[in-house]
């Protein structure tokens, strides 16, 4: 069975030439005939199939359309063609500590968090001890996240979102976060939620990680997918691709720096 | 209609904001959630100072009246001022979480609802100390309440939508509010306005109203803020009688007393309370519809914003 089926996916995002955020403004934009915005594709007809079980993760450079992507599936952004199905409780985590409030401590904090993760309050309650038992933060559960030190923070965030048992979880550039030993636990983690067939769809810069956790991975470049394969595979095309671009960039300034 | 089951599914999230909004709202402050109580307190000094010590005003029960209208008033007011914000604020979540959009102008009614409730014990207090009969009348407060409630989601919710995309809404909107409190029967009962008249208007304005004055004072009785407003002194203080209602004191002459009641029947008479008030709920219900409307429809491309 599929998790996620996205057909033809393609989003437009409109980019303002000035922004016109007052009435004034637009209504001067609009007197003198201005469209007022450029077009952009940040994603043209992308389809894929994630099967249930499958631990695929989402690679390419800056702006290539992978966090469009994500907040796709995540039903943060709305696709402006095509339609994407997703079976299964999804747990999104785009950011680590969504909503995490300065002036509440801890526990509030697990509470509001989780909420936006889906969970409701028993289910939370139920999770509680382990969430703070994996940050390792039982003693500061009851002080105001405004006196973390980041480390702390990252380590709540992960802990409630690794806690939350979706069938999906949706990972973007927060892998491998903490130190050392909180990144082996949260590997292993994440591997056991592998085991237990859950699904796991990531978008991160960091390939080591992206090969670490998943069988298979999608190139995309400019909105486009390149390639959709096994994971190592995709990866070493897409880092050679990446080698081979620099050394051309290096020729060519050469080339400049010769002619010149 | 799905958009009310996605709520439902996502209650969680709206009572943790409204929890979240209550808690940090008294933070960094020494008497803390007093402060819920206190400032009604003080709002009511500052009236009493302006109106019964300035301005010197002896109507009986004005206090009463006052106070009674403000309530409402103040929490009409208060949730359609922070609408303007509840999107731009959490911006965080709206691009990084999904939860049904409309849980942010409704955290925002809760929040204001609570806050009414709190207003609420200290008018019983000093009902206490006025010496005002508890009846059973006080239960149209909950239906005067819902009215205005729905009244302020609808344009909470559209107002919401818009600040996102035009800053310039929240500025709007605070003048309109200030404008709209005199429009209201809060400083003065219902019955001033309908007996009123312009005498030799000279100006544009003055002759615009005055031509239209009959359409404007219907236009007025419509508003939901002024049957809400006087419902709450109908339900609290005139034991459910008609709100257009005259104070006759034992200070007034004989003949001044059946001159107030005279006008007071004419005026009950020519503005049967009935249809006014089904008037002001099918606007309120109708601001509620076309504000979730045109919110579900902006709230799409919120997390693109800025």
């Amino acid at each position: 069975m599929s998790a996620i089926e996205a057909d033809s996916i393609w989003k437009e995002y409109r980019r303002p030439h000035v922004r016109a955020t007052t009435f004034k403004e637009a209504a001067l934009a609009l007197l003198r005939g201005q469209r007022g915005y450029d077009e952009f594709w940040a994603l043209q007809d992308v389809s894929f199939t994630v099967e249930q079980g499958e631990a695929i993760g989402l690679v390419g450079p800056n702006g290539s359309g992978k966090s469009t992507m994500l907040g796709i599936l995540a039903r943060v952004l709305r696709p402006t063609r095509g339609a994407v199905e997703v079976t299964g409780r999804v747990c999104p985590l785009l950011e680590l500590g969504t909503g995490f409030h300065p002036d509440l401590t801890g526990r509030e904090n697990v509470f509001l968090n989780a909420s936006l993760l889906g969970s409701g309050h028993r289910q939370t309650a139920a999770r509680y001890g382990d969430i703070v038992d994996f940050a390792e933060l039982s003693d500061f559960m009851d002080a105001p996240v405004k006196t973390y030190s980041t480390g702390m923070v990252i380590r709540l965030g992960f802990s409630i979102a690794i806690h939350m048992e979706p069938d999906i979880l949706l990972i973007d550039e927060v892998l491998g976060v903490g130190d050392e030993h909180f990144q082996h636990k949260s590997y292993a983690r994440l591997a056991e939620f592998k085991r237990a067939g859950k699904t796991l769809f990531v978008v991160s810069h960091s390939l080591t990680g992206i090969t670490t956790v998943c069988d298979r991975a999608i190139w995309l470049d400019r909105g486009h997918i390149v390639t959709d394969g096994d994971a190592d595979e995709v990866v070493r095309q897409y880092h050679d691709a990446v080698i081979a671009w620099e050394q051309s960039l290096a020729e060519a300034k050469a080339r400049d720096a010769s002619a010149s | 209609m799905s958009e009310l089951l996605e709520v439902v599914r996502y209650r969680e999230v709206l009572w943790n904001l409204v929890r979240r909004n209550l808690k940090v709202r008294y933070k960094n402050s020494i008497l803390g959630f007093a402060w819920s109580l206190l400032n009604p307190l003080m709002q009511i000094g500052v009236w009493y100072f302006v109106f019964k010590i300035l301005f010197g005003r002896d109507e009986p029960n004005f206090m009463a009246l006052l106070v009674t209208g403000f309530l409402p008033w103040l929490f009409f007011s208060q949730t359609v001022l922070d609408s303007t914000a509840c999107v731009t604020q959490e911006m965080a979540l709206v691009k990084k979480a999904y939860f049904p959009r409309t849980i942010l102008p409704l955290s925002v009614l809760l929040s204001n609802l609570i806050h009414l409730a709190f207003a609420f014990i200290v008018l019983l207090a000093l009902y206490a100390v006025w010496g005002v009969d508890v009846t059973i009348y006080y239960l149209w407060v909950i239906p005067a309440t819902l009215l205005v409630a729905v009244f302020a989601y609808g344009l909470s919710a559209m107002l919401a939508a818009w600040s996102v995309f035009y800053a310039d809404v929240r500025f709007i909107i605070g003048n309109l509010i200030g404008l709209w409190f005199f429009l209201t029967p809060v400083l003065y009962p219902v019955y001033h306005v309908l007996k009123g008249s312009l005498k030799n208007p000279d100006n544009v304005v003055e002759i615009f109203l005055s031509a239209h004055l009959e359409p404007l004072k219907k236009v007025f009785m419509l508003d939901p803020l002024t049957i809400g407003v006087e419902s709450y002194r109908s339900a609290l203080l005139y034991g459910g009688e008609n709100f257009i209602k005259i104070q006759v004191t034992p200070a007034m002459t004989e003949l001044e007393q059946a001159n107030a009641l005279a006008l007071q029947e004419g005026l009950r008479a020519d503005y049967p309370l009935l249809p006014y008030i089904l008037g002001a709920v099918a606007i309120a219900v109708a601001t509620a519809i076309i504000g979730q409307w045109v919110f579900q429809r902006k709230a799409e491309s919120f997390a693109e914003q800025g």
